[in-house]
């Protein structure tokens, strides 16, 4: 490896985390859109702060950008507030308006200047270590990684510092104003802090890229678990695999690193969505099918209850009364023997008593609704879990 | 014109997410024929749009994610994958690769006459399924069980209006580019519902402030040198929405405004009227005249306020005396009847 390739995905890597940090709780707060509203409506400011500097490297930029994203931000609670619209929309009609002006700033007035829409948007990080930060001549690295590590560095600072606070206004606002602290001050906060994020971030990887990397290990991590510090430390992880995976995927395909650290987030989550343990999609089918199966038995035993006589309780009389198709109603006869809750004598099924008492629980349960009434048939059955 | 479905759906940045899932679909539609047809490519960018939409509901039905964490999370995804693609698709050999990128940001003016007819008739196909269905796409958007227990197929209603917006903005996209593709589909519908309530109207609103804004946006960038089409029809249209918000009789950020300032006013006129009203109950003759100096220390009153009511025929002044006329006892005392009622 040479230094360059490390350089890169040293970038890449503090990228996903400065990233996955805010992004946790964008993601848990259901704004994660505005990381992408943000990425898009700081053009104008990018533009603007170049007008002024004409200097692509100033600070100034970056300043500008992170300001356009704040006003983004309070266009969209504004428009929000006068209750036209919903949230989503204003989002929406917020941020291609505001690109729009940049697109129109950058054809009207800057045309010879080597300020690329495309540069902007999907950035390039290969280029990332020729862009080097000389103080006296003296090599300090390349200069994206010091931008990036500063707003790491204010990211991780800040997180430390209003953790609490943090965790309290995500998930009971009412709450945080209880205790005296402010949710306005903490989510402007926050918003300033993706702005920042995403402005310092995006022109080493792309706008579209910087929105990847808040939302899909969040959103991964979210999956996996419901504890706010494992999900930021698992995010982050996500954050950095896919920083490294990618950039070695790139550099096998001779392709963008941008787009493929996109990928192999992408990939990523695909994994997670379908094998997560308790929130996976074959997880949740399985577990649909079980409380399908386990209604079927309840109401199977509650037919047999409400019935004593011999007619009604003849196994093909079942099929046809119940309504239900022959595979099916073998299966739940199975279950229900499986658990000593009937026995069949000559096509005559009858409740044991183990599934007597479980019938009677369940009525009431269903009548009282009352969930001590269950806790001993919890073990066996999921049904009543939920 | 479905930008009007999407924003009653609360799905409004779908336009957004799908305009950058169909760029996966592009890169590999030319990738498998190696064609720049435009058609060909289309239809790649309408099953990639498709599958991105369709993985967007799974997501919010089966996980516990949340519809914005779910879009955001297909649209960057798709868009990177895509952007991988092509930029795979840049360093193989041949030579004909140039030009995809043009579908990112989308230049009307090279739309081809035959591009044209093309989007004419598929637009004329939505408007038949759409006054086919009115019905029904009516019904699903306000009250999807309504609908469920009327047995209509919500599933498959629900799949058809999806995808016909994931077909029209997969057209649109030619012409505006993926990031100006939300404003498109949404501008004109948020215009048009402050203007009504009733879904026909908005429909037919929407699609007429569309092609208005696109005509406008046209002529502007035409008249100009170096004016993209697509930024400028956006901002047209935003100019529409600002517009919107602030005069739309019934919503209208101005009109509320005086509708308060109305209100405000009216509460102080009834406040002023309801003090008269205490003094005046005190004696036989209701229009006995009483000094308009001891009104002085109530808060309210004023000269105008005096004059209006005045003018109202609630009271009668004359000098420095004023005496409540019959009609002003009778509304005041409903006024107090009235707040009691609503007390109670």
């Amino acid at each position: 490896m040479s230094s360059a390739q490390i350089e890169i995905q040293l970038i890449a890597s503090m990228v996903a985390i400065a990233c996955a940090i805010p992004g946790t709780f964008l993601v848990l707060r259901k704004m994660a859109l505005i990381s992408d509203a943000i990425s898009h409506s700081i053009l104008p400011g990018l533009v603007l702060g170049f007008f002024i500097t004409h200097n692509l490297n100033s600070p100034l930029l970056i300043i500008m950008a992170a300001i356009t994203g704040v006003i983004t931000v309070v266009l969209v609670e504004f428009i929000q507030k006068t209750k036209l619209v919903k949230e989503d929309t204003a989002i929406g009609l917020v941020f291609p308006v505001l690109f729009s002006i940049g697109v129109i700033l950058i054809a009207k007035n800057a045309n010879d200047v080597h300020l690329d829409i495309d540069a902007v948007l999907l950035g390039e990080l290969a280029f990332a270590p020729f862009d080097r930060f000389l103080v006296d001549g003296l090599d300090l690295g390349p200069k994206s990684l010091w931008v990036i590590g500063t707003v790491l560095l204010i990211t991780i600072g800040l997180l430390l510092a209003f953790f609490k606070e943090l965790k309290i206004s995500t998930f009971d606002a009412g709450l945080a104003t209880t205790l005296g602290f402010s949710p306005i001050i903490i989510h402007y906060g926050l918003m300033s802090v993706a702005s920042v994020t995403i402005v310092g971030s995006f022109d080493a990887v792309g706008a579209i890229l910087v929105v990847a990397l808040m939302i899909a290990p969040a959103a991964t991590a979210y999956l996996l678990t419901d504890n706010l510090k494992k999900m930021l430390v698992l995010s982050v992880l996500f954050g950095v695999f896919s920083a490294i995976a990618g950039y070695w995927l790139a550099h096998g395909l001779d392709a963008s690193i941008s787009g493929s650290m996109t990928t192999v987030l992408g990939i990523l989550f695909l994994l997670v969505y379908l094998f997560a343990p308790k929130k996976g999609l074959i997880s949740v089918l399985y577990r649909n099918k079980q409380q399908q199966i386990e209604v079927s038995l309840l109401t199977f035993l509650l037919h047999l209850n409400n019935h004593q006589e011999i007619k009604e309780r003849h196994i093909n009389h079942l099929n046809e009364h119940i309504n239900w198709q022959r595979v099916k109603s073998k299966s739940v006869v199975d279950l229900a023997l499986k658990n000593n809750m009937i026995t069949i004598e000559k096509d005559i099924i009858s409740l044991t008593k183990k599934g007597k008492n479980f019938t009677d629980k369940a009525i009431d349960y269903i009548i009282t609704n009352d969930h001590s009434k269950i806790e001993s048939i919890k073990d066996d059955f999921f049904l009543f879990r939920g | 014109m479905l930008g009007s479905f999407a924003v009653l759906r609360k799905q409004s940045l779908l336009g957004d997410a799908i305009s950058h899932a169909a760029l996966p679909g592009i890169a590999i539609a030319f990738l498998i024929t190696g064609t720049k047809e435009t058609n060909v490519l289309l239809i790649g960018a309408l099953i990639s749009g498709l599958l991105g939409a369709f993985w967007i509901r799974g997501i919010t039905k089966r996980t516990h994610l949340k519809s914005d964490t779910a879009l955001g999370l297909i649209l960057s995804i798709f868009f990177g994958f895509g952007m991988l693609l092509l930029t795979y698709i840049q360093k193989q050999p041949d030579a004909n690769q140039s030009g995809l990128d043009k579908f990112l940001f989308g230049q009307a003016g090279t739309l081809l006459a035959r591009d044209v007819w093309f989007m004419a008739i598929v637009t004329a196909i939505c408007l038949v399924v759409l006054l086919l269905f009115w019905k029904e796409f009516k019904i699903l958007l306000f009250d999807a069980d309504y609908a469920k227990t009327l047995g209509f197929n919500t599933g498959l209603i629900d799949i058809l209006i999806t995808s016909f917006i994931v077909i029209a903005i997969v057209l649109g996209l030619q012409t505006v580019g993926v990031v100006l593709m939300s404003a498109m589909l949404l501008a004109p519908a948020a215009a048009a519902r402050q203007w009504t309530n009733s879904l026909g109207v908005m429909v037919i609103l929407a699609a007429f402030f569309g092609a208005i804004a696109g005509v406008v946006g046209t002529g502007i960038s035409a008249s100009q040198n170096n004016l993209s089409t697509g930024p400028v029809i956006v901002l047209v249209a935003a100019v529409f929405v600002g517009f919107s918000f602030i005069f739309s009789p019934s919503r209208g950020l101005l009109f509320k405004q005086i509708r308060f300032i109305q209100n405000r006013k009216d509460l102080e006129l009834h406040k002023t009227l309801a003090f008269m009203f205490e003094i005046v109950k005190g004696h036989e003759n209701i229009s006995h005249p009483h000094a308009v100096k001891i009104l002085n220390n109530f808060q309210g009153y004023t000269r105008k306020s005096l004059g209006k009511l005045e003018q109202k025929e609630y009271i009668n002044v004359e000098g420095a005396m004023w005496s409540m006329t019959a009609k002003g006892y009778h509304f005041a005392a409903n006024l107090y009847n009235q707040q009691a009622n609503e007390n109670e």
